[in-house]
């Protein structure tokens, strides 16, 4: 009986598994069936000169150049605010904070990771609503504005990850450093956050990741179809999930929605792209940190 | 208070407490100076603890708390470790510790044992490798490492890595070194290495040892304390 039990579990295991793989393959053999096609130069650049494009003497309005851009400055401002934000959060909470508060403080964070995204995107917008009330036609949703909104719907994710690493180290390594005379902040910067660092930028990948791929915050948050290249952080812009989903409701003809497709695959290389960049990033850095 | 240069640590009922436990009660203890006081008693009796009392490093863990006085002798002064005016970190400078288990930091031989000194915001370079070197004499390491000073130090044995740690310990020259069990994760070879270390220790600073074993103690303590459900009773041995 009991080894009855055991085989379908193990067989169960091996069918969630298949199953999984089986999808994501399914899923990437699905748009390159659809969207191959499309890719190629034309795509990103329409009909203006590569060149010209990228050294931005000519605006692109038939392509994706501006959408890619605008993702990647999404990303990076988003993670510029919410890393040191997310990870000093992280270390007060696991460090610093005692008591009562803490678990105050775990209950408002875990609330804060369940707002849906549409929910962040809505307070982004009544916050442009309100400043534009004490400086009329000064503020307008924009590039900034998405970024801020962004970082405050991944800030939960990198403040847990932070902090449950940090909370995970081994007491003895713990108390390695104090027993040789290294006051609080020594301990964190040159012990626990370099031997966590690994943890933290898992989490750090996947925050990159609902950056990339979140539609709702930036719709109401200052993504339009057509803007052009960011040229400003106080402009609007435009952004490769924000043209799927425009794409995938509007398109006129089956050209379009391969288009539709081929941005879709963009996506996702953007995506794995920074995956390994991040991984990259956290091979050199742990002996960066660790071994200086 | 009497001022007793021989006596390198007093305690004067201490108590200490984790959350609702009292684990040690009203210990009144003298240790020698120069002399290695081995702490025996069944586990969770509160010997590292007692430790940790040495040291305040207890303060990193939450829930503890502690009453009653430690004087130590620094500097040629009977100091009150626990008076708010003594920094804690100038005390763990010269109060040393090593754990049961080695726990080498994942950075280099030269860089492990370099470690304490730039805590202390010590950057001449010649002085950290003097020191480096002097240190890993002490231990009878050098020999075995000084060709491979900047490979990790995680590479080295056991043995290898205790001693490592002992010499992290001693880099700063300590009065007192706290020692938590530190032989119990070596092989017999390893840990008659560093009990042959330790006496050679005596003459420097003052040996205060969490042992599990009969015979260690036999061999190399001058004086044992027994901790038995957070009290405290001492053999006087004739060294």
């Amino acid at each position: 009986m009991r080894k009855l039990v055991e085989t379908c579990i193990t067989a169960f295991s091996w069918i969630a598994l298949f199953l999984l793989i089986a999808a994501l393959f399914t899923l990437i053999a699905y748009l390159v069936q659809k969207g191959a096609s499309s890719i190629e130069l034309g795509l990103f650049f329409g009909d203006t000169s590569p060149l010209d494009a990228l050294m931005l003497k000519r605006q692109v309005f038939d392509g994706l150049f501006p959408a890619i851009a605008g993702t990647l400055f999404l990303i990076i401002g988003s993670m510029l605010i919410a890393i040191p934000i997310g990870v000093a959060g992280g270390v007060y909470l696991a460090e610093y904070c005692r008591g009562k508060m803490k678990p105050l403080f775990n209950l408002t964070f875990d609330i804060l990771a369940g707002v849906p995204s549409i929910v962040v995107g809505l307070a982004g917008l009544l916050l442009t609503i309100v400043l534009n009330r004490h400086f009329p036609g000064q503020i307008a949703p924009c590039l900034l504005l998405s970024c801020c909104c962004l970082a405050l719907l991944v800030l939960p994710y990198l403040i847990r990850t932070t902090q449950t690493a940090l909370e995970s180290i081994d007491p003895l390594i713990r108390k390695t450093a104090p027993a040789l005379g290294a006051s609080r902040l020594q301990n964190i910067t040159q012990v626990l956050l370099p031997h966590s660092i690994n943890d933290i930028v898992s989490g750090i990948i996947l925050a990159t990741g609902r950056c990339a791929e979140d539609t709702a915050v930036i719709m109401l948050t200052g993504v339009v179809a057509t803007a052009g290249f960011p040229r400003s952080l106080f402009g609007q812009y435009e952004a490769l999930p924000f043209y799927i989903y425009y794409i995938s409701s509007q398109y006129t003809g089956p050209d379009e929605l391969a288009q539709g497709f081929g941005a879709a695959i963009i996506l996702l290389l953007l995506c794995i792209g920074l995956l390994a960049l991040a991984l990259w990033i956290q091979r050199r850095f742990t002996s960066f940190l660790l071994f200086r | 208070m009497i001022v007793n240069t021989n006596i390198k640590i007093q305690t004067h009922s201490l108590c200490f407490y984790y959350y609702k436990q009292k684990v040690l009660r009203d210990i009144s203890l003298q240790l020698p100076a120069n002399k290695i006081t081995a702490i025996t008693g069944p586990s969770g009796s509160g010997k590292s603890t007692l430790l940790m009392a040495f040291n305040r490093l207890w303060e990193e863990i939450e829930g503890c708390k502690i009453s009653g006085n430690v004087f130590m002798n620094l500097n040629g002064q009977n100091t009150n470790i626990y008076a708010p005016a003594l920094p804690v970190l100038e005390l763990r400078r010269k109060v040393g510790m090593v754990f049961q288990q080695p726990n080498p930091l994942p950075m280099s031989i030269s860089k492990n044992i370099a470690f304490p000194l730039r805590l202390a915001h010590i950057s001449n370079k010649n002085l950290i490798s003097d020191s480096v070197e002097a240190s890993l004499r002490k231990v009878s390491l050098w020999e075995e490492v000084k060709d491979r000073l900047n490979d990790d130090a995680r590479l080295l044995s056991g043995g290898q890595q205790q001693r490592l740690c002992l010499a992290r310990a001693l880099v700063l020259s300590p009065e007192v070194l706290l020692l938590d069990e530190p032989t119990s994760s070596l092989d017999p070879e390893a840990s008659a290495a560093i009990e042959e270390l330790l006496l050679s220790l005596k003459t420097k600073c003052t040996l205060v040892m969490v042992s599990h074993y009969q015979d260690q103690i036999q061999r190399i303590a001058d004086r044992h304390v027994k901790v038995l459900n957070g009290q405290c009773s001492i053999n006087h041995r004739q060294a």
